[in-house]
């Protein structure tokens, strides 16, 4: 790697990139242009809004049955509010009122307190969702306490009392937020999420044409015949996305920063003490740094994968969403960095943002953000460099990823790709189906879930398909010796789940909420062997239909190993329960595990079933001595039974593995 | 020099399978000698040259080029290589002289010596006019100039040229067909590809006949017509086809 050619052709790309013009506008141009008119604008609109409305007033309608001196001065005192009108109440005022030609009416009438003493009933209807129902209640508000105060004065006196007993706190209140910080604390909110979206918008744009638009202009390999090497011409690429995305958020934030100071100086605003914070929007451009070059790096890998333009493009779409939703963490008042939060990309520089604004932040945080960044940014540059020598990559070719060509070749259907697209809808049909079913009824929904859900979309699709359901889901009978071990290491490992839980509740307590919804599993109200059916059969059929059946097929490409592990993921992502993930990985590590060496679905049906089985029974006979023994209050197990589970689960599937030596590969066609 | 050795390229399909485009490929091209790759479209021609360009990498096999192994010293090989192909488009936002010059400065030229280049290669190849207007506006013919000016840059022993004249009109063509005879003419080694017999016929010096990824015949075109008895190269072409799709038949007959 000579660092001198790559050089070179990052200033190329430079050049290139500044020669056209979409780009160069996109990134220079409509910033400058933008931001005056978007601040003018809005200024000029804002402030004739608040005095239109102002002087638009409002016309009330009165009514007072009370005719007292007390009403009678409540009623001069609101004449006194500049713009207002007031009519004498009549029924056809109402009609009026609904059509918003009347603002307000008011009822003054009598009322006694809870000390039977006698209270002025001063009622108000109105209508809050309008900018001038807003405004009148105010002012009314207003208009009503000074008048109030009045009155309460004046009753005093003829009490001979003093009018200053009614004063007993005197609240002072001294702001020590500096006008600078008022300022940082609106500007990190709104910086961070600006700031992260100009950056990613300006590396996307430069990403995209870097190597996807080579490919559609057919020059990538005349750059690739040339002497440079891979690796120096994706770090010259890199930089000019660094490059590009670093000038938009400049030019951005410059321009912005010329018409924000331009608007407060034109408003009259009280400007005494505040300027914008120049040294720390430096700290942040420098802080923006490493977020770019880890976004280079992935939106490059992206461009690289990509066939053409538009594939970069809809490939970014993603990116870009996620990051945007990340970033608007700034947003939310309750986030302030952590060490924890430094570590996660783009919420940290987002929150770092919101605490340099406004003065506060720590220099370890700061090193946090900076360096995790850094540190996955090598990662995704190695990684990009990988993609670029990967020729499978680099000059992908067209595939036929069309229902009919599914069809036409059935083969093709099960690749890793098509593997996920099919887990990813599973999972929202699930989430948004899944959860409605399952709120109407708890105990049927958990069923049609299972079956409408799980099991009956693999079904169709294998019949559509026109394949052997029996073949693809490894439906072949098990050997006996299989099922009389099964159960050996299906109920130790249900402990061992168990004891699992147990133990990431140790580390990551269940919330309390989480734990009431879990129970409501176990204390469905109806026979035992009804909750049999719902909780360990239906699962034990239907998932395994989809987890050890039909997942497997899309990675056959890699090692079993591989394929166990990867629908042992699915499988615990599926179950969308951050706090069963270990858990129920470990289950389908072991289900994904006796399928694939036996070649028999049943097998882990089996395992499946005894697991939800176990866990049903212990959580329904929690009260009974044998339970009471082995269990440490509700339905937690001690931990040495850990040492019998273990012991019984390794010899049961070191059995196994024995008996089915020779079957492993029975079910690869 | 180049020196291909039992070059073995393979792809995977997307239903799976495994396509050999490149079946075991050897052949040599030496200095002042035009060798031509002859086949039918998806013979195995491009991948070839692709390898060889150090673009692909060879599943089995190799290749030396100006004596340098194409997969342990690729940028030896790039360097001491033109390559000129329809795939090898162009920047159009750039300028000729910019295009060049940056390649030129890749293979590690100084500007005073790229500027010598370009000066001598413009008035060789009358580019003289369009040199600084944008790439963009140029025709194809004008492009073309630009892109052999390219490939040329560094002056390399050993040039490549896959299928150069597809999609040409005959000026261009002509530019392209006598820019590869003067390569020969300055003593290097030049390896054509075409599925154009005429134009096999009247550049190459040896032609290397390629098909299904397999090499059919490999010698002059006298002694290719002598061998197959026919005058005409497509009838010569047609010959060794056939002997080719016969082989399993009398491969059967052995048995």
């Amino acid at each position: 790697m000579n660092f001198k050619k790559a050089l070179i052709v990052y200033r190329k790309e430079l050049m290139e990139m500044l020669r056209d013009k979409r780009t160069l506008f996109t990134t220079i141009l409509l910033p400058i242009i933008l931001y005056p008119l978007i601040f003018v604008g809005f200024s000029s609109l804002m402030s004739r809004q608040q005095v239109k409305l102002e002087e638009k007033g409002a016309t009330i309608a009165i009514a007072d049955s009370l005719n007292t001196a007390g009403s009678a001065l409540i009623i001069s005192d609101l004449q006194t509010i500049e713009h207002f009108s007031y009519l004498p109440y009549s029924p056809a005022m109402e009609k009026r009122f609904e059509e918003k030609d009347i603002h307000a009416i008011i009822t003054i009438s009598d009322s006694l307190s809870a000390e039977n003493l006698h209270l002025i009933k001063f009622e108000v209807r109105f209508d809050n969702s309008s900018d001038q129902g807003r405004m009148l209640i105010g002012k009314l508000n207003k208009s009503l306490a000074d008048t109030e105060k009045k009155m309460v004065e004046q009753r005093l006196i003829e009490q001979k009392l003093n009018p200053g007993i009614l004063k007993v706190v005197s609240v002072v209140e001294t702001d020590i937020s500096t006008a600078q910080k008022k300022l940082g604390s609106i500007l990190g909110m709104i910086l961070p999420y600006l700031m992260i979206i100009l950056l990613i918008s300006g590396a996307a744009v430069a990403a995209a044409d870097l190597v996807a638009g080579e490919k559609e202009r057919h020059t990538l390999e005349t750059l690739l015949v040339s002497s440079a090497q891979r690796t120096e011409i994706v770090i010259g690429k890199y930089l000019t996305i660094i490059t590009m995305s670093m000038v938009n958020v400049l030019a951005n934030l410059v321009s912005l920063y010329f018409s924000a100071t331009y608007m407060v100086s034109q408003s009259g605003l009280e400007t005494a003490g505040v300027s914008f914070p120049v040294s720390n929007f430096l700290i942040l451009f420098l802080a923006l740094i490493p977020l770019s070059t880890l976004y280079a790096a992935i939106l490059l890998s992206i461009s690289t994968f990509s066939r053409n333009m538009k594939e970069a493009h809809s490939y970014e779409q993603p990116i870009l969403t996620i990051s945007m939703l990340l970033g608007m963490i700034s947003f939310f008042p309750a986030f302030e960095l952590s060490n924890l939060m430094a570590l996660v990309p783009v919420i940290n520089i987002s929150l770092l943002f919101k605490a340099v604004m406004i003065g506060e932040y720590q220099i370890s945080h700061l090193l946090l953000t900076i360096g995790s960044t850094l540190l996955l940014d090598v990662l995704a540059i190695w990684g990009t460099i990988k993609l670029f020598n990967t020729e499978s990559v680099l000059f992908r070719t067209e595939d036929d990823s069309s229902v009919k060509g599914a069809r036409k070749n059935r083969k093709a259907f099960f690749s890793t790709f098509n593997g996920i697209i099919y887990f990813l809808i599973g999972l929202v049909v699930l989430f948004y189906l899944g959860s409605y079913l399952q709120g109407r009824d708890l105990g049927s929904g958990l069923v049609q879930t299972q079956i409408f859900i799980i099991a009956l979309p693999v079904l169709l699709i294998l019949r559509f398909l026109k394949l052997d359901s029996k073949k693809i889901l490894r439906m072949k009978a098990p050997r006996i010796v299989e099922l009389v071990l099964i159960p050996f290491i299906a109920i130790p490992a249900a402990v061992i789940v168990s004891l699992l839980s147990q133990l990431v509740n140790m580390v990551f307590p269940f919330p309390s909420e989480y734990l009431e919804q879990l129970g409501k599993l176990f204390q469905m109200k109806m026979p035992l062997w009804q909750q049999f059916l719902i909780i360990a059969v239906s699962p034990g059929i239907c998932e395994e239909i989809l987890f050890r059946g039909f997942m497997p097929r899309f990675f056959e490409g890699s090692s079993q190993k591989a394929v166990i592990v990867i629908t042992a993921l699915l499988f615990a992502a599926f179950h969308l329960d951050p706090f069963r993930f270990l858990p129920v990985f470990f289950l389908g590590l072991l289900l994904g595990y006796l399928t694939l060496r036996s070649g028999s679905i049943y097998n882990s049906m089996l395992s499946h079933t005894l697991n939800n089985g176990t866990a049903l029974l212990a959580a329904s006979f929690a009260s009974h001595p044998i339970m009471q023994r082995i269990s440490t209050g509700g339905d937690t197990l001690t931990f040495w039974l850990f040492v019998p589970a273990i012991v019984i689960f390794i010899i049961a599937i070191m059995m196994f593995h024995k008996v089915t030596a020779n079957r492993e590969d029975t079910c690869a066609e | 020099m180049i020196e291909v050795k039992n070059l073995v390229k393979e792809f995977n399909k997307k239903d799976g399978s495994v396509y050999r485009a490149v079946n075991d490929v050897s052949f040599e091209a030496r200095d002042g000698e035009i060798v031509c790759l002859l086949g039918v479209n998806g013979a195995g021609k491009t991948t070839t040259m692709r390898i060889l360009s150090t673009v692909f990498k060879p599943n089995s096999g190799t290749a030396l080029v100006q004596g340098y192994d194409i997969s342990k010293e690729a940028q030896k090989v790039r360097e001491n290589l033109g390559f000129l192909s329809g795939d090898t488009g162009l920047y159009n936002r750039l300028r000729p002289r910019e295009f060049i010059s940056y390649f030129g400065r890749l293979y590690g030229l100084d500007n005073a010596e790229i500027n010598r280049r370009i000066d001598d290669m413009a008035d060789l190849l009358d580019m003289k006019d369009f040199l600084d207007k944008k790439i963009d506006v140029l025709s194809s013919g004008m492009k073309q100039k630009v892109s052999i000016v390219r490939s040329i840059i560094h002056d390399p022993p050993v040039m490549i040229f896959d299928e150069p004249t597809s999609g040409l009109d005959i000026l261009t063509a002509r530019n392209i067909i006598s820019f590869i005879r003067d390569c020969k003419d300055k003593g290097k080694c030049v390896l054509f590809s075409t599925h154009i017999m005429r134009e096999a016929e009247r550049l190459a010096d040896r032609i290397v006949m390629i098909h299904r990824g397999q090499v059919l015949a490999n010698g002059s075109l006298e002694e290719l017509r002598a061998e197959s008895g026919a005058l005409d190269l497509d009838d010569v072409f047609i010959f060794y086809v056939n002997r080719f799709s016969m082989e399993p038949e009398v491969k059967e007959h052995e048995f």
